[in-house]
């Protein structure tokens, strides 16, 4: 394949990437479960990450896929404090839902 | 993009390099000093450390530099965000070396040092990716310093704050890919490019990139996370997000909307930036009515006060650029002397953050009820202090640049904030209340920063760098 040419139409993955974000905000707002929302963040890194990919083929600039493995870098760090997290708020509360996590007021 | 890296690139981050090896220093000087000087000696290294820092980052004042090809730049606006920064470090480093508990120091010292990196970073960020990694970098050491305290409060408001500011993130990130694809290039310099002021997938991108920043500095309405978190921190680390980690996105938020988007539209397409600034500056005054708890109350105070900084910003002169500098230092030196106040009078359940606790404390502690009184008088923007000038300095930028309303909201929310700063002040000179005066231990390091604190904030007014 030629660089710079994607095997797609670039709207298909911007579309794509779009449906990704969507999925990754409404699982944030929606679910109760911190694990779920942190998934759904990751949803939200990886369509943003696809952004970059293609864009990057499309502009036939590299930043963008290095950007990409920055981004998967971090998020891997991101998790990993996240896990710790939630697993010395679980085991204060012996529980992992956001909703009980209530003892500062909104 | 060149390929060559030189040492003039490398002398542009060397301030970085220093505060993170700092961190590493701390860590190792804890693991081989005996028990009883540790605490001393990791707050003396992180000091040492933060002032060196600070030195290299003053020598590089005046000069302009362009490191790593755009990724990071060395500038007027870098070195001044970069000297709040390291204030800000400098002053948790030691209110963490005051209150905070033995074993957990040089961790907590550690991630504060990282933490002021990442802020330092994003200070100078030059390209979009200078900007996620610097924000990374503040981010996920203030997740562990937020959830570092035994409390299961402390827990609480780790959690809420590392679900909230990660979605935060992915939204500055999916803006940044859209920016991306609009321009073809990470670096800020690209979206500058006039052409772009009519493509939609470039504007959608900045939306995104701004809901991020306004989550970051809690600019409502992303601002419910900040009363919650600030409480639930342990105190000098809701000190060093006060400060610094408002100073980093501060940076990014002018390098960004104020610098390199194209000219042509900027101030229609940036006006819900300065709707949501008017409307954080009543939002934030009104909130701080009801607090009980003094850390609650200074994260309503700060999101008011995020809303008059960029109400300076709003007409996007130079001399806006200049008051909102000006207004973020004194900023920084109330918010620090406040929280070294209320350091001072913390034992291991921080009663300094608890607002009754401070009736009747100009008779108990007069030197620092003197000192609090300074600082919520420079909060509420009277003379004789920096917060007066500053709001000045604002006023007029606002007013000359035509965003008179601006100016208008910010003296009302002057007016109700008031209330809530005098509230304490009277309170803390009230003879009739009695409460028990707890035996309190006598903190010398968060006295002296109390001190500096104020009077830098007293000084400041006749210093006014603002041109």
């Amino acid at each position: 394949m030629t660089p710079g040419l994607l095997p797609m139409p670039l709207v298909d993955y911007l579309a794509l990437s779009a449906v990704m974000f969507f999925i990754g905000v409404t699982g944030v707002i929606v679910r109760r479960n911190p694990l779920v929302m942190l998934m759904s963040i990751e949803l939200m890194f990886n369509a943003a990450n696809l952004l970059f990919v293609a864009y990057a083929r499309a502009w036939l600039n590299d930043a963008g896929h290095i950007f990409a493995f920055l981004v998967i870098t971090v998020a891997a760090a991101e998790a990993a404090i996240a896990l710790a997290i939630v697993v010395i708020a679980f085991r204060a509360s012996k529980n992992v839902d956001v909703d009980e996590a209530s003892a500062l007021r909104g | 993009m060149s390929a060559n890296v030189t040492n003039a690139d490398w002398a542009a981050v060397l301030s970085i390099a220093v505060l993170g090896a700092t961190g590493l220093a701390v860590l190792v000087a804890d693991l081989l000093a005996r028990t009883f000087v540790r605490r001393y000696i990791a707050i003396a290294i992180a000091m040492i450390g933060i002032i060196a820092a600070g030195a290299i980052v003053f020598a590089q004042y005046g000069t302009h530099y362009s490191a790593f090809g755009g990724a990071f730049v060395v500038d007027y606006a870098s070195v001044l965000f970069q000297g709040i920064v390291l204030l800000g470090a400098l002053g948790s480093v030691i209110l963490y070396g005051a209150i905070g508990e033995e074993r957990r120091i040089a961790g907590a010292l550690a991630l504060m040092l990282w933490s002021a990196c990442g802020a330092m970073l994003m200070s100078g960020a030059g390209n979009l990716m200078t900007i996620f990694l610097g924000l990374e970098l503040l981010s996920l050491a203030l997740y562990a310093l937020c959830g570092i305290a035994e409390r299961a409060g402390a827990h609480e408001a780790a959690l809420k704050y590392l679900i909230l500011s990660s979605t935060a993130t992915g939204f500055l990130l999916y803006g940044m890919g859209l920016l991306f694809g609009a321009t073809g290039s990470v670096a800020l310099s690209a979206l500058s490019n006039p052409a772009l002021a009519t493509n939609p997938i470039f504007w959608t991108g900045v939306g995104l990139f701004f809901v991020g920043i306004a989550f970051k500095l809690s600019l409502v309405p992303f601002h419910t996370w900040a009363p919650d978190v600030y409480e639930g921190a342990p105190l000098p680390v809701t000190a060093f997000m006060s400060v610094a980690t408002k100073a980093g996105v501060l940076a990014v938020l002018v390098r960004v909307f104020l610098w390199s988007l194209p000219s042509q539209h900027v101030s229609d397409m940036l006006l819900p930036m300065w709707i949501v600034a008017g409307i954080s500056m009543i939002v934030g005054n009104v909130g701080m009515l009801a607090q009980r708890d003094l850390k609650r109350m200074l994260a309503y105070s700060g999101i008011a006060q995020i809303g008059y900084i960029l109400a300076a910003l709003a007409g996007g002169s130079a001399e806006g650029f200049n008051a909102a500098l000006y207004y973020f230092a004194a900023y920084s030196f109330m918010n620090l002397g406040a929280f070294a106040v209320a350091a001072m009078l913390s034992g291991d359940r921080e009663e300094g953050s608890v607002i009754a606790n401070y009736s009747g404390l100009g008779y108990r502690r007069p030197w620092a009820a003197l000192a609090m009184t300074v600082f919520l008088l420079a909060m509420a923007g009277l003379p004789p202090t920096a917060g007066f000038l500053g709001k000045v300095f604002i006023l007029r930028s606002s007013v000359e640049t035509g965003y008179v309303w601006l100016a208008a909201l910010l003296i009302v929310g002057t007016a109700i904030s008031l209330y809530a700063y005098g509230r304490i002040v009277r309170a803390m000179y009230d003879r009739s209340t009695h409460p028990v005066p707890a035996a309190k231990p006598f903190v010398p390091l968060a006295a002296l920063s109390a001190a500096i604190c104020a009077i830098a904030v007293i000084a400041l007014t006749f210093y006014p760098f603002s041109r």
